[in-house]
């Protein structure tokens, strides 16, 4: 485990009064999450609402994923660059499978679930060859995933022509925006599909429960944290994290499994990936500027995570990814050009690891 | 060791004058701004035209992202190949791409900029950036009040319309923008409820769109200035259930915005013409060279505005980006 940076000693404090502050320490990002959410209520216009927090969720659907990609990743000590292109690449290669099924005459289903699957096996290759690298190889994960980055930027590049891969079945588009369920004033409630509406007072007044996308990541986050804390595999990449040397004299096999650590991360961003087409309806290929794999360190940062490995959870790491979503939409409702937000992000993303660095034995308990 | 370094050096001569002999076409270098589809059709005008002239193109690889440190290297690289008779491109920075372009101009290769411009794209006055021989590009502010002024049109000249915008440091975006603004100054009924900037990322504009959205209900019109933007914009309304209620105005025409117009999913394509921008840089380029002619400061290939009425036309046809 990690030690204390400082040296210096806390004083004996009465134990209700370090607990407060352990509890604090460990659960700053959700406090001040909770606060945030607070103050934009009052300060920004329809900030607070089913509509508004739905937005957040969706706005940052890709985010979640890479992020808890990323977090086995971090938790084992390594990094991974890569999943940003990766998922472009797999966003442009699904797109482009869909949209030559469906105009080849086959059914739209068809098309969808092929492109779908096929995306999420290609996303799969990537992850494996940087765990290889990294494990059977001995190349820094910085500098393996790095390679990656370009290689899977190169070749989304080269697939899409740089143009957004559009004209897919229609029903790409209705998936990615049909929610679990809807209810208007006028025409009750209804399940799966969306009531017909003319008037806007009508339509600004539907309420939208769940989208399906965020339903599905749902699924899939339940079932990876279920992983990560419960099972073996999950023990496994915390103690790798916490030493590699100690993981290999526990006798795990500790080459094999960084590297499913990996490709677990790519499946990630290939899932990621598939669901930009469900949500944009087309295939894009990310550009430099979105920078997603940092933004996703940096969730995984602000959840408690530590960049020396062995630290860190799916359900920090969803905080993390809900405090820079909501950071970002609340303070765009307030009216703050986008340059602020940036520096709100990385503002936090420092004062994460300053809380982490200055009082370690609060955020990760005694150790 | 001494005779086969001179030996060398005479191969090397006898090669430069080898292909000095040979060059007998003009070479003219294109240097685009980013890899995107509008860079790509002007590519293809320029190619045209350049097959035509018997003028042959060298095109520069496109950079992955906007801004001079990614163009820069590749400019300098395209240089550097030294048997090139002129260079046109798209500079990435106002100002960052002046002392690099001068460089080139002062090695004795003339500069056309095109899409995007040095300074404030003035070349008539004497200035440290008035050297190349002209900016041949669309007029970004005069598009943004036309785009103003249709959507007014559009909407009986009142209602809230909100602004999404690319990058914040680009000429070309920012003076839409400010056309945009000047353009609804005119009609007192208009208000322009917001500004957002999503660097390019569709799936951010999505966002901010959505935002704006939830924050103004009754917004009218939706202007996105670039692909991205009008791609996220349009998908952002969709989710709200606003598809025709909201109109949305988009620059550029691309083949998915065109099949989003005839689909009623957007309602004013403002077409710029890459392809005729870059035949224009060629033919202009070619006279200047060939014939000495004197090429005017700034060229403007003007405009196409699409709607619904027109999108079908095949004389409109030719406007699209391919």
């Amino acid at each position: 485990m990690k030690e204390p940076v400082s040296s210096i000693s806390l004083e004996p404090e009465p134990m209700r009064q370090s607990k407060v502050i352990g509890f604090v320490g460990r659960n700053w990002a959700l406090l001040f999450l909770i606060s945030i959410l607070i103050l934009f209520s009052f300060l920004g216009k329809n900030f607070f609402g089913l509509k508004n927090f739905t937005i957040i969720v969706l706005g940052v659907t890709s985010l979640l994923l890479l992020a808890s990609g990323e977090t086995f990743v971090i938790i084992s000590g390594g990094i991974d660059l890569s999943i940003g292109f990766i998922m472009g690449f797999v966003c442009v290669s699904s797109a482009i499978i869909m949209r030559d099924l469906y105009a080849a005459g086959y059914a739209q289903a068809i098309s969808i679930l092929a492109g779908s699957c096929i995306g999420l096996f290609l996303g799969l290759i990537p992850g494996f060859i940087n765990g290889f690298l990294i494990a059977k190889l001995r190349v820094p994960p910085f500098i393996a995933t790095l390679g990656m980055w370009s290689v899977a930027n190169g070749m989304a590049w080269r697939i899409s022509e740089g143009f957004p891969i559009a004209f897919l079945p229609p029903q790409v588009r209705e998936l990615g925006m049909a929610y679990l369920g809807y209810f208007s004033p006028k025409k009750g409630f209804s399940f799966l599909y969306r009531p017909v509406l003319t008037e806007r007072s009508d339509i600004l007044s539907l309420v939208k429960i769940v989208p399906l996308p965020v339903l599905l990541i749902t699924i899939i986050l339940v079932i990876f944290a279920f992983i990560l804390s419960r099972t073996k595999f999950g023990q496994h990449t915390y103690s790798i994290g916490g030493s590699v040397d100690a993981a290999t004299r526990a006798g795990i096999n500790v080459s094999r499994h960084i590297i499913k650590i990996y490709v677990i991360s790519s499946f990630f961003a290939s899932c990621a990936g598939v669901l930009l087409v469900f949500l944009l309806d087309m295939g894009v290929h990310t550009q430099y500027t979105s920078s997603y794999e940092l933004f996703a360190i940096a969730a995984v940062v602000i959840g408690g995570a530590s960049l020396m490995g062995g630290e860190g959870s799916i359900w920090g790491t969803v905080i993390g990814v809900l405090l820079i979503g909501t950071l970002n939409n609340g303070l765009m409702m307030m009216g703050l050009p986008i340059f602020y937000r940036f520096i709100a992000v990385g503002c936090v993303l420092i004062v994460a690891v300053l809380i982490d660095q200055f009082f370690p034995e609060l955020v990760h308990g005694e150790s | 060791m001494k005779k086969g370094i001179i030996l060398l050096l005479s191969l090397c001569l006898l090669m430069a004058f080898a292909v000095s002999v040979s060059a007998k076409n003009l070479r003219f270098a294109f240097m685009p701004g980013i890899a995107d589809p509008f860079y790509f059709t002007m590519e293809k005008g320029a190619k045209a035209k350049a097959k035509e002239l018997g003028v042959e193109l060298i095109v520069g690889e496109y950079p992955k992202a906007w801004g001079p440190e990614y163009q820069v290297p590749i400019l300098k690289a395209l240089a550097a190949r030294g048997d090139i008779d002129l260079l046109f491109t798209a500079p990435t920075s106002t100002e960052a791409l002046i002392p690099v372009l001068k460089e080139i101009h002062d090695s004795g290769i003339p500069v056309i900029t095109v899409d995007t411009y040095l300074g404030d794209g003035d070349y008539s006055k004497p200035s440290k950036y008035s050297f190349p021989l002209s900016y041949i590009g669309t007029d970004n502010f005069l598009g943004g009040q036309t785009v103003a002024g249709a959507l007014a049109v559009m909407l009986g000249g009142k209602g809230k319309v909100f602004l999404e915008n690319t990058n914040p440091d680009t000429s070309s975006v920012m003076n839409r923008e400010l056309g945009f603004r000047a353009g609804l100054k005119i009609f007192p009924d208009m208000k322009l409820v917001g500004v957002e900037y999503c660097l390019d990322v569709q799936e951010t504009a999505v966002a901010q769109v959505s935002a704006a959205l939830q924050k103004h209900p009754d917004l009218a019109a939706v202007f996105g200035v670039n692909v991205f933007s009008a791609q996220g914009t349009y998908q952002a309304v969709a989710r709200a259930g606003l598809k025709g209620a909201v109109k949305i105005a988009t620059w550029d025409a691309t083949q998915t915005l065109i099949q989003g117009l005839k689909k009623g999913e957007l309602d004013l394509i403002l077409a710029q013409m890459p392809a005729e921008m870059g035949a224009l840089c060629v033919e202009w380029g070619s006279k200047h060279l060939k014939e000495g002619a004197k090429i005017p400061r700034k060229v403007i290939p003007g405009f196409f505005i699409f709607t619904k009425d027109n999108v079908n036309d095949p004389k409109a046809q030719q406007y699209i980006y391919k």
